[in-house]
């Protein structure tokens, strides 16, 4: 194991080197950075029951093949490009077919739910008002981290993932097409979707101060 | 899933369920100039949808930040061991 105690890995070329030279230390630090993104790919891609060994797999791969890597993207999209990609070969060797509809699942009751509108589309029923609009205020609230939290837990896998790729781990259109292989078109839907979701959550944590 | 949102770029006017689909489209300036022109005068005339961009824009900033401070701590030096073994396992 390379010495590396005092590497500053917030660089992400002196990472990409401890990881080359073999740095036990190194490779423990993405496992911190992506382990938890990395399932929530493998959920959306290949389902509950083969999530945790398609990450395992996708990180032998990225062990095995970390010397190789030429940088042609970030480390980050090349790591969730081995994991959508196992996701996806995992998928087809057990002769699942998921379609986007049964992963992304129907919301009953949310913003877009045409109940809401009138048949020119004009609104019926206001938007909530909050008691409080102060982002910094909001930050502050437990109760609503643990609403969010456990929302974000049973969100549908695609939205799920869709959502954490673009708005947690700032990842482009692009490369979350490539990732997950669905069109930027239908991406863009599945984030607004669990925003606006997620905007329910506080829209009730405004109203009832629980979930 | 987007024919709905085809439509929208033949309309003159739009309307609040329009803004809805587009919300995410128009906070993240992924709206071309004339579509942003038509939401912005919708946004003029309709205070909910006023409001439900603004609450987009506070969900938006609030809910990663919100979602970084739950992360579960992850045992990485146990997960590199057993990448190693299953590494070590597929060469024997």
């Amino acid at each position: 194991m390379a010495n590396a105690n005092h590497t500053d890995f917030s660089d992400e070329q002196k990472l990409i080197a401890a990881l080359r030279a073999g740095d036990d230390r190194a490779f423990c630090e993405i496992i911190k950075r992506f382990q938890h993104t990395m399932l929530i790919i493998a959920r959306a891609i290949a389902g509950d029951t083969f999530a945790d060994d398609v990450v395992q797999d996708a990180w032998v791969a990225i062990y095995k093949n970390i010397a190789a890597f030429e940088q042609r993207s970030s480390l980050k999209t090349w790591i969730m490009t081995i994991v959508g990609n196992e996701a996806k070969a995992r998928l087809r060797r057990e002769s699942r077919k998921i379609s986007l509809d049964e992963l992304d699942g129907e919301q009953p009751g949310s913003y877009l739910d045409n109940a809401n509108f009138a048949a020119d589309g004009h609104r019926f029923a206001p938007i909530p008002s909050w008691r409080s609009e102060s982002p910094e205020e909001l930050l502050e609230a437990q109760q609503l981290q643990r609403c969010i939290n456990k929302t974000l837990n049973i969100l549908p896998p695609a939205q799920k993932a869709a959502f954490m790729l673009r708005d947690i781990e700032q990842q482009s259109f692009e490369d979350i097409c490539e990732i997950l292989q669905v069109s930027s078109a239908n991406i863009r839907v599945l984030v607004h979707r669990a925003r606006l979701t997620l905007l329910q959550v506080i829209d009730r944590f405004q109203e009832t101060g629980a979930c | 899933m987007l024919t709905k949102n085809k439509s929208i770029f033949k309309k003159h006017i739009l309307s609040c369920k329009d803004v809805a689909h587009l919300a995410s489209e128009y906070i993240d300036k992924n709206t071309s100039r004339k579509l942003n022109w038509k939401i912005r005068l919708h946004l003029l005339a309709c205070g909910c949808c006023r409001r439900l961009i603004r609450h987009l824009k506070i969900t938006q900033l609030i809910v990663p930040q919100l979602i970084k401070k739950n992360e579960p701590e992850i045992d990485a030096e146990l997960i590199l061991r057993q990448i190693k073994n299953r590494k070590n396992n597929s060469q024997e």
